[in-house]
């Protein structure tokens, strides 16, 4: 499965030069996404090698206004080659409204795509039968952090049912402590933790992942008792006294990126300010100064736990997608070498790098960091299993994904568990 | 004045439409080909500099050669040419650049979400029956009465102080005027480190909420996480009072003090329900403009006669009775146009939302919920119609402006 890095390229210069492309030396590929700061150094180191080896210049530029401004972009006809969306529901959108080139026009095998990165993914950036969205990076988010060293000291162990979970909350509760860290603020978003605990419960009870994309399709409503169900086991969460530090006051109000801080902070003694933490990989770089030189060594991660014990064990992420423009032969090259297993080997060795590959052929061992490792391990046997599943607000309908799912969970968090039935209510209305 | 003769009219048509109309498309063209060309040929950098060397010298071709055209008319007519020529350019940028996206947003309102199809007035139901968008006229509303009111009101009073100032008035007024430097976008994360919050163990960052749990409350000690003498200080205590996200709160119900209020009384019913967030962003423009305001009061008032001022003051009127009986009818004209300016300015009021809450929790405004619908609900019609509300809501002050210009040059 895993080719040397030469032979790949060496293999995808003569494919070209067989095509009669001529010689690409020179041509200038653009990108853009919404990958800034260190995840933009890494992707345009991510292309290094194959500018050496191709002579195709790669520029890649980040902007984190960047969904604004792909579509004033597209709307102008003014684009680059190719669009990196932080989410395939984008891709769709753009495809629908005929902005994209089709893979297959830009020369992917398309049988040996969905192989390497599962039907499941592939499936997200198909429109009317066509794929037009390339898979990139995925991140998992079916993880609940917690430090060892603190369960250890108290003898808790890690609850691998969510049963196991809350018997152990309620010890925490018992010992004058609070088990959960939970902030859900975020500027224009706020709600969509609330939102992934649900996708998170969804794929667990029910009928699992077919339950699950019935549910994202609309084809069980909103309010049905199995998205009911899951409802009421978040608002156990959330509404149990003194299982989130803070009370809801603290899950409204607390920004996303701070909520694991009371972690980090000891009181007078020594007890950590809450002692799980469900939140996606990204995390880490929201983490104190200290804490992020450490990232995965001292606060570590353990599965989101089961809830049925008859479903498989399934994983709940997100990814990146992209889209390209035009075939020109440069963005076939380019498209293509996005696709292959190598895409990501210079990402993965760097220090501080966050970002996965959802190449299943991926080759874990290179991740810098090992809770990389870990989760991408994760990631490749979910997408092999056929039981990865994409963060379901993304691929809802905006006006319910990113507008009243997300707004319904901020007033599910403040009015109580009463209010159940009139948060899923408001979000089947809403449906478009 | 002798009378025109056929064959002039005629000549003078045809020279304005040559020089108006022709010669213009003509250099339209030959640059928009000549710079396509020029596109492929060289380098972006270069065609930076090329388009800054080319362009300038373009235009002062176009004027050049509509001027040598309109010499060839009949003298009398010249005058009136050469005005039309220097008016139309500037009135066709702005019917570009002004008039056509108006009437293109207008036409747009009136489509779905991708503008495909008709949907008669469904969008402008929408704005009126979401009640997401009932809650953003309602905070519109609320910005425009209070901020605009309050920065007229506190103006005039700091700009009236400040007029009474034996010295250090220049130093005063120059301190006020300060916040106006700060961009908006500056202002709100000053602000946002204001009303920060953290979760209760935490050390607070936010000043008000650092002040909040330092407070000693029935008999016990609270500390903001202090380590004084290696003993740890911090607010745990239940007796303590806890951190607020001001940014979140949509009512009083966190703030103890409405804990007896009784909900169900008309005005205490108010008082708990008021928005505090939104309040507290407010406090964010009314702490930029005020100085501005009354800067410009100041100078108004400065501008009124010692005469009249001592006058009234022989004759025993007031302090008070000074200010509303001279001072404000005297600069009537200036508040309105800071009101007016104020009201144009809330109306457009939006790196503030985007930056501190970007609408969450019922704080949005009509120019951040235009984007949102734009970008992150792709609805184009929805957005449209956002933007001509509030067009509509600016339309009566721009015709009051125009029509007390008409007044003031009339008089």
């Amino acid at each position: 499965m895993k080719k040397p890095l030469l032979v790949s390229f060496l293999l995808l210069t003569l494919i070209l030069g067989a095509c009669g492309g001529g010689s690409l030396e020179g041509e200038e590929v653009t990108i853009t996404g919404a990958l800034i700061g260190s995840d933009q150094d890494g992707f345009r180191a991510a292309f290094e090698d194959f500018t050496a080896e191709t002579g195709i210049i790669v520029s890649y530029q980040g902007s984190d206004n960047f969904e604004q401004e792909i579509q004033i972009q597209m709307e102008s006809g003014d684009t680059p080659d190719f669009a990196l969306w932080p989410q395939p529901g984008a891709v769709v959108d753009a495809a629908t409204r005929g902005y994209l080139t089709p893979l297959e026009d830009l020369g992917i095998d398309l049988d040996q795509y969905q192989n390497d990165f599962s039907s499941y993914l592939v499936g997200l950036g198909v429109v009317d039968g066509v794929i037009y969205g390339g898979a990139n990076a995925a991140n998992l988010k079916s993880i609940v952090w917690y430090q060892p060293a603190e369960f250890d000291a108290r003898g808790y162990t890690v609850p691998a049912t969510w049963d196991e979970m809350i018997a152990l909350a309620d010890q925490i509760v018992a010992d004058g402590m609070n088990p959960f860290c939970f902030g859900m603020y975020s500027n224009g978003a706020s709600g969509w933790l609330a939102t992934d605990w649900m996708e998170d419960i969804m794929l667990r009870t029910g009928d699992g992942v077919d339950s699950y994309d019935k549910w994202v399709s609309h084809d069980i409503p909103f309010n049905d008792p199995m998205v009911k169900n899951a409802a009421t086991l978040l608002s156990q969460i959330m509404h149990t006294e003194n299982y989130v530090v803070g009370g809801t006051d603290a899950i409204v109000s607390t920004y996303f990126g701070n909520a694991q801080d009371p972690m980090f902070s000891k009181d007078a003694n020594g007890n950590p300010g809450c002692f799980m933490h469900r939140q996606a990989s990204f995390i880490t770089g929201f983490w104190p100064e200290g804490e992020q030189a450490g990232a995965g060594s001292i606060t570590t991660v353990f599965p989101f736990p089961s809830i049925d014990p008859s479903l498989p064990a399934a994983a709940l992420g997100g990814g990146d997608m992209w889209g390209a423009f035009n075939d020109r032969d440069a963005t076939k090259a380019v498209a293509e070498f996005m696709l292959s297993a190598e895409f990501y080997n210079n990402v993965a060795i760097r220090d501080g790098n966050a970002r996965l590959s959802a190449h299943t052929g991926f080759d874990t061992s290179l991740y810098a960091s090992p809770i990389n490792k870990i989760l991408g391990d994760t990631i490749a046997a979910a997408l092999s299993a056929n039981s990865f599943r994409f963060d379901a607000s993304d691929l809802m309908p905006p006006e319910v994904g990113a507008g009243s799912f997300w707004k319904e969970m901020m007033n599910l968090a403040v009015e109580g568990p009463g209010y159940i039935d009139t948060a899923l209510d408001t979000v089947e209305k809403s449906w478009p | 004045m002798k009378q025109q003769t056929q064959q002039e009219k005629l000549k003078t048509i045809g020279i304005s439409f040559l020089a108006l109309g022709f010669f213009p498309l003509i250099w339209f063209l030959f640059q928009a080909i000549l710079f396509r060309e020029l596109t492929e040929l060289i380098s972006r950098n270069l065609l930076v500099v090329f388009a800054l060397i080319i362009g300038s010298t373009f235009v002062f071709l176009l004027f050049w050669g509509m001027d040598k055209i309109i010499k060839l008319s009949p003298k009398d007519n010249r005058e009136s040419l050469e005005a039309r020529m220097f008016a139309g350019p500037s009135l066709f940028m702005i019917s570009l650049f002004l008039f056509y996206p108006a009437i293109r947003t207008l036409y747009i309102s009136f489509k779905d979400r991708y503008s495909n199809d008709f949907v008669g007035f469904e969008n402008y139901k929408w704005a009126f029956s979401d009640p997401e968008m009932l809650v953003t006229i309602r905070n519109q509303i609320i910005w425009l009465v209070f901020v605009v009111s309050l920065v007229l009101f506190i103006g005039l009073i700091v700009g009236w102080l400040s007029d009474r100032l034996n010295k250090g008035e220049a130093f005063f007024k120059s301190i006020v005027f300060m916040p106006m430097a700060i961009s908006a976008v500056g202002a709100s994360a000053i602000f946002k480190f204001i009303y920060e919050y953290r979760p209760p163990p935490l050390t607070q960052i936010g000043i008000i909420n650092g002040i909040r749990v330092s407070v000693d409350r029935l008999g016990t000690q609270c500390m903001n996480n202090r380590v004084i003498d290696g003993v740890f200080n911090g607010f745990g205590d239940p007796n303590c009072l806890k951190p607020i996200g001001w940014l979140q709160q949509r009512d009083l119900t966190n703030l103890p003090f409405t804990e007896n209020l009784n909900p169900d009384g008309f005005l205490s019913s108010i008082l708990i329900n008021l928005p505090v967030n939104t309040m507290l962003l407010m406090v964010i423009m009314i702490w930029m403009f005020t100085g501005f305001a009354a800067v410009v009061f100041s100078a108004g008032i400065k501008a009124i006669p010692t005469e009249i001022m001592e006058a009234g003051q022989i004759d025993g009127a007031s302090e008070l009775r000074v200010f509303r009986s001279i001072v404000i009818p005297y600069i009537k004209s200036t508040i309105i146009v800071v009101g007016t300016y104020m009201v144009v300015t809330v109306l457009k009021a939006f790196d503030i939302i985007y930056v501190s809450t970007r609408g969450d929790l019922e704080t949005n405004l009509l120019a951040v919920k235009m984007l949102d619908e734009f970008s992150k609900y792709r609805n184009f019609g929805r957005s449209a119609t956002v933007a001509v509300l509030i067009f509509v809501c600016v339309l009566p002050i721009i015709v009051g402006t125009a029509l007390r210009e008409r007044e003031n040059t009339q008089s």
